[in-house]
Parts: C-alpha cells; sequence; structure tokens
C-alpha cells in the first residue's frame, strides 16, 4: 500500500493519544522491567567476585541493562489487542478505511515505543550508575547492532501477528501469544543467557525463532559474539523473519475472506 | 454530480452459525464434532438506487437490513447475486472504492477517544487523500451546519452522545464520499437532536448529490428522510416504492375522531364498513376504508353534536408493526 502519509499521520496522533494515559504505560513498562532486573541480580550475586558461567559480575549488569531496553524495543504488545478487534468486531470499522488494518497496527507500536523509551531510557541510566556496567564498544558492535535491533522486533512483531491472525478461526487464539511469551523467558536470554543454558535448550534456543527476538541483539552488543557467530545469527533471524513475513500474509488474506464471510 | 448508482441482484448471505444442546454433555460432544445451522439473512435481493437518491431499508431486527448495508460497503462477501455501487464490486474492497464511500455505525465510533475531534478529522483527511485545504474547508463547513463551533478541540470522551454523532458524521463525510450508509445514526440520541441530524442529512443529501441508504428503527428517521422505502422482511424485499403508498398499501383506512357535546347515541346510519375502535367520555373513534372518509365524516357531523373532529391516518409505527407481526398481506 502506498499510503504513506496516511499512515505517518495516523503514528503521530495514535502517539498524540498514548501520551494522555502516559502514566499508565510507565507503569506497565516498570511491570516489564521486573523480571530481567530481578534475573540481573540473581546473576550478579552468583558471579560475586569471580565469574559465572565465564561472566563477570560487570557484565551480567551489562548484560541484562542492554536486555531490558531491547526487550521494551522489541515487546509487540499490540499482538494482544488484535485478538480483541477480531473478536469484537471493530476489525469492520478498519476495514471500511482505504488503509490496511497493519497501518493501524504499526502506529500503535511505533507510538507505544516513544512512549516506552521515555521512562525505560533514564530509568536504565539510573541503575547504569548505580551498578557500575563493563562494557567495551567496539565499533563494528554497533554497527551490527542497531540491523540486528530492528530485525529483533520485526520478528517479533510478525510472529506475534501472525499467531494473533488466528483469532479469525478460535476465539481464544491468545493462548498461543501466553505460549509464546512462556517460550520467549526461557529461550531468549531472560532466564539467563542463551550461551549458559544447558546442552539441548542451548541447540534448541539457536534453531528456534526466539532467541533472535531479545537475546542475539544483546549478545551482539555485548561482544559476546565472534562475527562468524553474527552472520549466522542474521541468517537464522532473518530465514525466521522471511517465515513469519510470509505466515502473516498468507493467515491475513485468508482471515479478512472469513471474517467477511461470517460477518464482524 | 458523482456516480454513486448501486444496483443488486439476486443478493443473497447465508450464516453458518455452531449451534448445540445446553449441558456439559452436549458442550463435550460439540468438542469432538460441531453442528452448524445454515441461516439465510438476505434471500435474492433486487433492486436499482439511482445517484442521489436517499433511501431508507426498514424491517424488524434480524430482517438483514444491516448485512445488506455491510454487503454493500465491502465488509461482508455475499453468498450469491451481484452489486456495483458506484462502478465497483464492494467485496473487492478496492482502495480507490474505500474512498469513494462511508458508513456510519450508530453504535460503533470512528474517532480516537482521547484526542480532539479535529485531530482525528486530520488523520482521516490524510488517510483519505484530501489536500489540507479542501480539509479545512469541509470541516469549517460541517461544523457551521452541525453547529459544533468549540467542541472539536476537547477530547472526544468528553463529549456527549449526541455531539459524538455529529462529529462521526463530520468524519465520515470528510472525503465527500458519493454513497452514505447510515446504520441507525440517531442510535439512543433525544427527539431534538434526532431531528437536528436528519435536517442535517436531507441537506447534505440535497447539496453534494451522495446517495445515502439508511437503515433506522425511528420510523420519524424514514418518513422524514426517504422518499423511497425497502421493506425487508426477513431477507426478502417486500416492498420497494414511496412511503406514502407503503401506507396506503399496508393501511387502507383512515381514523375519525369526534369530540361531541356529550350524547354519543348517534352515530347511526354508518356503513357497515366503518367500525367503531373507541367510545368513551363523548369521544369516539371510527376506523374507515379510504374511500368512505367523506361520506362517514359527513354522517357523524349530520347526526352528533361534534365540536371538534379530525381525520388521521394510523401510526406508522402502528402500520410496519402489523407487518413485521404478520408479514405483507398482498
Amino acid at each position: 500500500m502506498s499510503n504513506v502519509r496516511g499512515g505517518q499521520a495516523l503514528i503521530r496522533h495514535t502517539w498524540l493519544s498514548w501520551m494522555q494515559h502516559r502514566s499508565f504505560f510507565f507503569l506497565l513498562a516498570f511491570g516489564w522491567m521486573i523480571p530481567p532486573l530481578i534475573y540481573l541480580f540473581v546473576w550478579a550475586t552468583a558471579a560475586g567476585g569471580g565469574t559465572a558461567g565465564g561472566m563477570t559480575r560487570g557484565e551480567f549488569v551489562t548484560y541484562y541493562l542492554v536486555l531490558i531496553v531491547v526487550n521494551q524495543l522489541t515487546y509487540a504488545q499490540t499482538n494482544w489487542t488484535v485478538g480483541d478487534l477480531i473478536r469484537e468486531g471493530s476489525m469492520s470499522r478498519l476495514l471500511l478505511l482505504p488503509l490496511s488494518p497493519l497501518y493501524n497496527t504499526l502506529a500503535t507500536e511505533i507510538a507505544g515505543k516513544v512512549v516506552y523509551m521515555s521512562f525505560v531510557l533514564p530509568v536504565t541510566a539510573l541503575l547504569a550508575l548505580w551498578l557500575r556496567p563493563a562494557l567495551a564498544l567496539d565499533g563494528w558492535q554497533l554497527l551490527a547492532f542497531l540491523p540486528a535491533l530492528l530485525l529483533a522486533w520485526l520478528l517479533r512483531f510478525f510472529w506475534g501477528y501472525w499467531l494473533a491472525l488466528l483469532a479469525f478461526w478460535a476465539t481464544r487464539a491468545d493462548a498461543l501469544l501466553a505460549l509464546q511469551d512462556s517460550l520467549i523467558f526461557l529461550l531468549a536470554g531472560q532466564v539467563a543467557p542463551v550461551a549458559l543454558l544447558p546442552g539441548a535448550l542451548q541447540v534448541a534456543a539457536k534453531a528456534l525463532p526466539f532467541r533472535y527476538m531479545i537475546a542475539f541483539p544483546v549478545e551482539v552488543l555485548t561482544g559476546a559474539l565472534t562475527p562468524a557467530e553474527v552472520g549466522l545469527g542474521f541468517a537464522v533471524q532473518g530465514g525466521w523473519l522471511v517465515v513469519a513475513l510470509a505466515l502473516y500474509r498468507l493467515l491475513w488474506s485468508r482471515g479478512v475472506q472469513q471474517y467477511t464471510a461470517v460477518g464482524g | 454530480m458523482r456516480d454513486g448508482k448501486i444496483v443488486v441482484r439476486a443478493l443473497s448471505k447465508t450464516y453458518r452459525v455452531p449451534e448445540r444442546a445446553p449441558g456439559l454433555g452436549a458442550s463435550l460432544k460439540s468438542l469432538v464434532r460441531k453442528e452448524y445451522r445454515e441461516v439465510p439473512a438476505v434471500r435474492g435481493l433486487t433492486f436499482t438506487i439511482e445517484p442521489g437518491e436517499m433511501v431508507g431499508f426498514i424491517g424488524p431486527n434480524g430482517a438483514g437490513k444491516t448485512t445488506t448495508l455491510k454487503m454493500l460497503a465491502g465488509l461482508l462477501h455475499p453468498g450469491g447475486g451481484t452489486a456495483q455501487v458506484a462502478g465497483f464490486t464492494p467485496w473487492e474492497r478496492s482502495p480507490a472504492y474505500l474512498r469513494r464511500i462511508a458508513m456510519v455505525l450508530g453504535n460503533k465510533s470512528q474517532l480516537m477517544w482521547d484526542i480532539p475531534a479535529l485531530d482525528t478529522f486530520r488523520v482521516l483527511g490524510e488517510m483519505y487523500g484530501v489536500p489540507p485545504a479542501v480539509q479545512r474547508e469541509t470541516v469549517a463547513e460541517l461544523t457551521e451546519l452541525l453547529d459544533l463551533q468549540g467542541l472539536l478541540q476537547r477530547p472526544v470522551r468528553n463529549l456527549s452522545l449526541g455531539e459524538r454523532m455529529k462529529c462521526e458524521l463530520v468524519a465520515a463525510l470528510l472525503h465527500r464520499p458519493a454513497v452514505l450508509f447510515l446504520d441507525e445514526p440517531t442510535l439512543g440520541l433525544d427527539v431534538s437532536m434526532q431531528r437536528r441530524l436528519r435536517r442535517f442529512i436531507a441537506s447534505y443529501n440535497r447539496r453534494s448529490g451522495a446517495t445515502v441508504i439508511l437503515t433506522s428503527h425511528y420510523m420519524a428517521d424514514v418518513a422524514e428522510l426517504c422518499e423511497r422505502v425497502l421493506l425487508i422482511h426477513q431477507g426478502l424485499l417486500l416492498y420497494d416504492g414511496p412511503l406514502a403508498a407503503l401506507k396506503a398499501q399496508l393501511a387502507p383506512f383512515k381514523l375519525i375522531r369526534v369530540t361531541t357535546t356529550g350524547g354519543l347515541n348517534g352515530g347511526q346510519g354508518l356503513p357497515a364498513t366503518a367500525h367503531v375502535v373507541a367510545r368513551e367520555n363523548g369521544k369516539l373513534t371510527v376506523r374507515v376504508p379510504r374511500g368512505e372518509t367523506a361520506a362517514v365524516t359527513a354522517t357523524l357531523l349530520r347526526t352528533l353534536p361534534v365540536v371538534d373532529l379530525a381525520v388521521e391516518d394510523p401510526p406508522l409505527e402502528a402500520v410496519i408493526d402489523q407487518v413485521y407481526q404478520e408479514g405483507m398481506s398482498q
């Protein structure tokens, strides 16, 4: 769709709308920071003066502080509301507009990121001042981090989106989203960095899409990966994104047909 | 001014609804094998609406009015038949088509709740590709017509239902659609707000030349706005024509109400077709076939000490209710 101006206007105004409730979203963002913070303290304590799984206390602090920001930036909260739009028939309203409903969802996503970041970034900066992370930043790490982050967001967004679109057929498709969140918690580097997971779990984490939604960009930035590993990571990440996009397109066109067949 | 012609041929739609008996056993059974029932909602509608016409869909709840409207707006795929609206097949949902229509649903809002309506108008204007100057002009014009001064800067959630409905209309008309679908636009509004919206819709239709289809349960809406009505009942088109003729066809009689100085002993000599509906406190109501109204009135005036006399049509609601209950006899 070429309606870029419409999309831009929508994003701008969704953001204005969100700023009306910023304190609510700040509280949400605070809630989402808590689990990684807990694991930060657990691992930092485990490392103590030495190392745990080969990582020092300072490295754990860096890893988790970056993870907090990456998690917020890639979290696709609209995945939870797409199903409601379909179930409650509000999708009809969006289908009347000469603009794909995907724009509406993307507008909410981007508006949300700006609102959340205005809270998460200062808080993370304060935590960094207090906890003193150890970060030796290379130019190429930062350069690779940005595309890895963007792809991570797109992957997490579209992966959740195609799951959410199952609501066209099943009333409670959001149970699958809850399952996805659990898998992300386990396999995307939240409970522990992927490198510290036991054998079989680590293999699964590297093959499945979830690591590439959060942990991969964090590992890229914190220098945990060799250039070869980064290259392989991009390939797997890109591959899963293609799968997610294909599933989204398929389910969207079938879903709208189904929706307009049964009535909203 | 625009080609908002609507041509509908043998349009039909059947819903497939899951069904199960109440109780735990049936609930478990439906887990294994779901049973569906076919519910025909629209059964072979055929009609043509000329550009600029304003037409009312009437019929009881579940008659198929909204289903028809949704098919014409591209929100529903029909089960059979064809439709052309402004030269497009609605359910192909081409952006060019969606730019030419607008739909107002009395029970759903198009506006963003947390920001002023003016901001939503700007978003919609951009989405529909309306140049900013035209947007400003249209909003100013509609604001004036709908008396919205001072309300557009408030967050939509702080507006009353009536004020919000007016804003919904502005939002729908911003891109000057050639075809406007109004589904229960006056739902829940008070009488004076209903009248103002009606006046606005009528004048908009006149000035813009847009085709308007309206559904409403308030007969006053339809009576005031639509010269032509389509009566839909159980998915079938029972009547298509002027409202006045529908009334004459459905209720081929008039009511004569007389107030007398007291005695009601007169009134003899009325034709057998005249039927006394009520007789109390010096008031008499007689139902007569339309053709005999004059003769019966003369008889009543001659034989009773009449102080007041009124000849009325039966209320439209009562007539329509009769169809809803019994269907059309013709």
